[in-house]
């Protein structure tokens, strides 16, 4: 009980089981990572741009997945809804950015 | 139908929060409303980054067309392929962030939710995809 902001008050568990698909979605995004790397070996460095990319998106989930770990803890305890609409719009603008640089690419 | 997003619980549970307490990138997106039973944003949460990893999914499919199919497929088609899978992708992930937001907009106005007209574009895009290919590998 040292840390009550991150102690899980839900028997659905349901900020656990949300950070866990963060975690796959991260996982995801180091797989499409290593997708680009391979890619490099036809289309050259202009892949490795992509690649950092992808690689960023994951980092960047991973460092801030206790933040919306305590936000949804929060939101149970209150009980609030707890949107993260930064988070969500930043991510599907980031698969949509990845795709659209992955025609570009194909287009060279 | 404990779960349904239909009948939220906030009434019992707590007086209705209102959008006040919101502030910038939120309130602007969200509008107005009743907060829902955290629970529902939640599973709108895990739905949304479903999609996410069901778009990454096409874009790693399309990617790897190019990078590892070789010459197995003529070079027309294996392009095709590639390009289809990935604007496929591009296409599911700005859905699966449209309906987010419209799944949150419904639930704090206590209305309908909107269907998922992602869920066809991916039924046909696999289909598609997958009819075209096999059509390729199988056909002299």
């Amino acid at each position: 009980m040292s840390h009550p902001h991150i102690h899980p008050n839900d028997p659905g568990l349901q900020p656990e089981r949300t950070t866990l698909a963060w975690n796959r979605t991260l996982m995801a995004f180091v797989i499409v990572a290593a997708f680009f790397l391979r890619w490099g070996n036809q289309q050259g460095v202009v892949v490795v741009g992509l690649f950092a990319v992808a690689l960023a998106v994951a980092l960047t989930i991973w460092t801030t997945q206790r933040n919306r770990y305590r936000q949804s803890v929060r939101a149970m305890r209150q009980p609030q809804g707890s949107p993260k609409v930064g988070s969500a719009i930043a991510l599907g603008a980031a698969v949509v950015l990845l795709g659209a640089a992955g025609l570009v690419v194909i287009s060279l | 139908m404990a779960d349904s997003p239909h009948e939220p619980e906030h009434s019992e549970r707590t007086p209705p929060q209102h959008l006040a307490q919101r502030t910038g990138l939120s309130a602007r997106v969200l509008g107005g409303g009743i907060e829902p039973d955290p629970r529902f944003t939640l599973a709108n949460e895990r739905t949304f980054l479903a999609w996410i990893r069901t778009a990454l999914a096409f874009l790693a499919g399309g990617v790897a067309l190019e990078a590892f199919a070789g010459d197995v497929f003529p070079v027309v088609v294996r392009t095709g392929l590639a390009v289809a899978l990935l604007l496929i992708g591009m296409v599911i992930a700005a859905g699966a962030t449209l309906r987010w937001i419209r799944l949150e907009r419904a639930m704090r106005h206590s209305l309908p939710l909107p269907l998922p007209w992602i869920a066809p574009i991916l039924a046909v895009g696999a289909a598609v995809a997958t009819g075209v290919m096999l059509a390729v590998l199988l056909l002299p």
